[in-house]
């Protein structure tokens, strides 16, 4: 039973993590340039994607392909915030944003379609192998996700805390007006984030395609879930979004094995009764006002 | 009319109000002054409803309304004007006064849902209502202006307009001239006073000490949110500590 | 119907505008007559459709909401008819009234959690019931599953007096029904609208702090804002689920809804009825005139979107009437927190807490 329990406990720890850098990556654009960028589930898509076309095509190394992705994605999270968002930026319209992002999501969501085609794909072999611990296993791909991710993430951190930028996203993220006062250049500080923000997706992506099976509407589908990660941590914390998106992993994989389908509602409804109770989430300050 | 017991208001660890205990008597007009941050708007916020206090109470004529939300708090007859002017921007003037008179429906929803003559009279009437105050306050010149257009000295007392539409039994001003010229002040003056003589009590967050000296009938002085005097003018002029929280302490 | 007329029109009602409202009414009544392709009547009762929907979106937006789960309560009050209908055993005039109600029933239950956290908190809730619902139906065997219903039974035949029996056979009694469900909406949603409900929505769209303090107990009156919006859904999905004849949990998802929102912002957000109509009218027509391809609808509908958000965030209807180009009239309502203008109790507070939060920073 126990090592059932730690069993789930890897699996769940591992779905977790792509959660994680999608919700840090998500708060991130989230709090610092108020966009509702519910086109980020297809950053994600387009990083798997990506990693799949280097390795399946071009046959150049993972760790090539996992730049490539993480580069495209960064490339066009920038792009997206100087031709569309910027524009609306400044505009203080919550629907405005929405409405864009949206408008993304569409375009892109049907740009994969029609490019990677609609079977699932899977990604070649890369690291072969199961790492055993007692009677625990642990695929070693997963294992490789495991460390590139925890790493990934404590670089974000590190950026976030310590770096000039990081100050002035925080700043940015607290009062525009005030940052601006303040010699922060607020539109590079929005560009800066969308262009991280959208490399963390793009680095989930890639780092999930060797696990995974990766399919053209994995970004829709997951949005929602990484949206409901934010909601549990808050939508200003980047450590409750770590929080959040192990909890929703963990949950996910004993919902699945104990519940079967039944699961995501479950999970749904458990969250909801959260947020109803704890409105800016388990560790945010109470959201954004209107 | 109004009691404020043992208030306290923290916002994290910063505290606002600590022990505040104050009155307000039927018919005055009191003004509490202090120096910036001393917890003026803070005040006037827990006891109009926006913020609840952390500890203490607000008693207004024998009910305890703490905790009451901000609607609760109209509905029971006191009304407030916002430090900075706090508007309906894209309405006009009489509009905005009429939005205000809400609560002054009789008719039930359903008549007016349905429209019928009655609720179309009361409607009228309402309107005339919302004319006749900005007549008193002088405004009905303006009175199909969008609010965005008028000069800051009148959206201040647009606003007062709105304040007045709830027909409340106190009414707290928050800064009502800052910003105003010598002229418009004076006007504002007159304005309060026939507010008073209409039988409101009236309690006036100002900084401007001549307003304060001319209009109120007693002083409240706060700093760090606590009540440091109270009395009438000349007491609070002569205070040491009064003068020490304005102009600091003498380094001897 | 511009923000500020609502407040002073009421005795204009019987005016011009009247007078264009039946026109308009009596040209629709004729349509079947001289349109004969049921194609064009189909996409006609579509149009209807989608537009009371996206009527329903904007008395939400009016008051603050951004909702994420208007197909919910639409697939809500599809099931509700088809299920009265088909195990009830009941007469499908019984179950089109009964489906908003108990729509609204449930969008009251739901909305009171929900609509306590108003901005982020109700979009991020309303899009996990737009997600949840489409589940919750799937999983119910009795129901369908996620087969969904099939052989729904069109609506009952109407007797009537001295002529033949109204028999649902055609396009056209439907297209009728839909007509006059449109009209039992916009009416309402008009008197609404004009009275003191529809100037408390107001309020509370412009500035939300200040209709508090004025006595709106904004709470309620969202609250009430969500049922009539859920309930009229529920209304729609009733002739929907009897018109299809068959319904699947996988048409009530977020994308419906977020069809539902283009429809209403092309049209324009300003304009409680005649934007929807517009919006859903040109989404409707258009693409089936013009011959697009189902491939590339998605991206050219995307890049509509975000074309239209950045140049012309009005809507089509604000290139005709300058007061709503810039949306004003929705200061308070989608205003980022940190906007250009706050309110002043709010900017008040974030002072306070922005206090305490700088000491953090260092």
């Amino acid at each position: 039973m126990i090592t059932l329990i730690g069993q789930l406990i890897i699996d769940g720890i591992v779905t977790g993590l792509v959660y994680v850098i999608l919700a840090v990556g998500l708060v991130l654009i989230l709090s610092v340039s108020r966009i509702f960028f519910i086109a980020y589930g297809q950053f994600y898509m387009l990083g798997a994607y990506i990693v799949w076309s280097s390795l399946a095509l071009l046959k150049v190394p993972y760790f090539m392909g996992l730049l490539m992705a993480v580069v495209a994605t960064t490339l066009l999270g920038l792009l997206c915030y100087q031709f569309i968002f910027r524009y609306i930026q400044y505009r203080g319209s919550f629907l405005a944003n929405i409405v864009a992002a949206i408008g993304l999501m569409m375009i892109m969501g049907q740009a994969g379609l029609l490019i990677f085609g609609t079977i699932g794909r899977s990604v070649p072999p890369v690291f072969p192998g199961i790492l055993s611990v007692g009677k625990i296993s642990i695929p070693v791909e997963k294992l490789v996700l495991v460390i590139l991710t925890l790493f990934i993430a404590v670089a974000a951190f590190f950026v976030y805390e310590k770096l000039k930028l990081g100050r002035a996203m925080r700043a940015v993220s607290l009062n525009p007006e005030a940052a601006t006062l303040q010699g922060v250049k607020t539109n590079r500080v929005y560009l800066a984030t969308l262009g991280f923000g959208c490399a963390l997706a793009g680095f989930g992506g890639g780092v999930m395609a060797p696990v995974y099976v990766i399919y053209p509407e994995m970004g829709s589908n997951i949005i929602l879930s990484v949206l409901l990660v934010i909601m549990l941590g808050g939508m200003n914390s980047m450590i409750g979004a770590v929080l959040g998106g192990l909890v929703l992993g963990i949950t996910l994989v004993f919902g699945q094995y104990f519940l079967g389908s039944m699961a995501q509602i479950f999970l749904f409804v458990v969250i909801g009764i959260i947020i109803f109770f704890r409105p800016g989430g388990l560790l945010g300050s109470a959201g954004l006002d209107i | 009319m109004l009691k404020v017991k043992g208030l306290s208001k923290n916002f994290g660890g910063l505290s606002a109000i600590s022990e505040l205990d104050l009155d307000i008597f039927n018919s005055e007009i009191l003004g509490v002054i202090g120096p910036n941050g001393a917890g003026k708007t803070t005040l006037f916020n827990v006891i109009s409803g926006f913020y609840a206090p952390t500890k203490g109470q607000v008693i207004f004529n024998e009910q305890d309304i703490t905790g009451l939300k901000a609607h609760q708090v109209a509905q029971v007859g006191i009304s407030r004007t916002f430090q900075v002017s706090n508007l309906f921007m894209s309405l006009s003037v009489l509009d905005n006064v009429f939005t205000c008179h809400h609560m002054s429906y009789r008719t039930s929803v359903w008549k007016r849902f349905l429209h019928t003559p009655s609720a179309t009279e009361e409607e009228k009437s309402l309107r005339r209502s919302a004319l006749e105050i900005l007549e008193f306050m002088g405004l009905d010149p303006l009175k199909e202006e969008p609010a965005a257009k008028l000069t800051h000295g009148q959206q201040k007392a647009l606003n007062i307009c709105m304040a007045l539409a709830t027909h409340p039994k106190l009414l707290l001003l928050d800064e009502p001239v800052t910003g105003m010229n010598p002229v418009e002040i004076q006007t504002m003056l007159n304005l309060i006073s026939r507010i008073r003589s209409r039988g409101i009590t009236i309690a006036i967050v100002e900084h401007n000490m001549q307003v304060v000296m001319n209009l109120c009938d007693r002083i409240v002085v706060l700093n760090h949110g606590q009540k440091i005097a109270e009395g009438l003018h000349k007491e609070i002029v002569e205070n040491q500590e009064v003068i020490e929280a304005y102009l600091g302490k003498d380094e001897e | 119907m511009a923000v500020q007329d609502w407040t002073y029109r009421l005795n204009n009602f019987r005016g011009k505008k009247l007078i264009a409202i039946a026109f308009l009414v009596f040209v629709l009544i004729g349509i079947p007559f001289v349109i004969h392709s049921p194609y064009y009547i189909h996409l006609l009762i579509i149009t209807g459709m989608n537009a009371i929907l996206a009527m329903t979106f904007i008395m939400m937006l009016r008051t603050g909401l951004i909702s994420l789960g208007i197909a919910a309560f639409w697939g809500i009050g599809a099931y509700a008819s088809a299920a009265l209908v088909l195990k009830a055993g009941v007469s499908y005039w019984f179950a089109l009234p009964a489906a908003p109600i108990i729509t609204g029933l449930i969008a009251w239950a739901i909305g009171y959690l929900v609509v306590r956290n108003p901005g982020f908190g109700f979009l991020i809730l309303t899009s996990v019931i737009g997600m949840l619902i489409g589940l919750v139906f799937g999983n119910i065997k009795w129901l369908g599953g996620f087969t969904g219903i099939e052989y729904i039974p069109p609506p009952n035949p109407i007797q009537l007096p001295f002529l033949d029996p109204i028999l649902f056979i055609s396009k056209i009694p439907y297209y009728f029904l839909m007509l006059v469900l449109f009209l039992l909406v916009f009416i309402s949603f008009r008197a609404l609208y004009t009275s003191s409900i529809g100037r408390a929505w107001m309020a509370i769209g412009l500035n939300p702090h200040l209709a508090e303090s004025t006595g709106v107990n904004v709470f309620r009156y969202r609250l009430i804002a969500f049922v009539i919006a859920s309930a009229a859904a529920g209304l729609e999905g009733s002739f929907y689920a009897h018109y299809i004849g068959s319904i699947n949990p996988n048409a009530f998802n977020i994308f419906k809804t977020i069809h539902v929102h283009i429809y209403a912002i092309l049209g324009g957000t300003g304009f409680a009825f005649l934007g929807p109509i517009i919006g859903t009218f040109i989404m409707t027509f258009v693409p089936e005139s013009l011959r697009i391809a189902k491939e590339i609808e998605p991206i050219l509908t995307g890049a509509l979107l975000i074309l239209l958000i950045i140049f012309l965030p009005g809507g089509i209807l604000s290139l005709f009437d300058l007061r709503h180009r810039h949306w004003q009239s929705f200061e308070g309502v989608i205003r980022i927190g940190k906007g250009i203008k706050n309110s002043p109790s709010s900017s008040e507070q974030r002072n306070e807490e922005n206090h305490v939060k700088s000491e953090r920073l260092k």
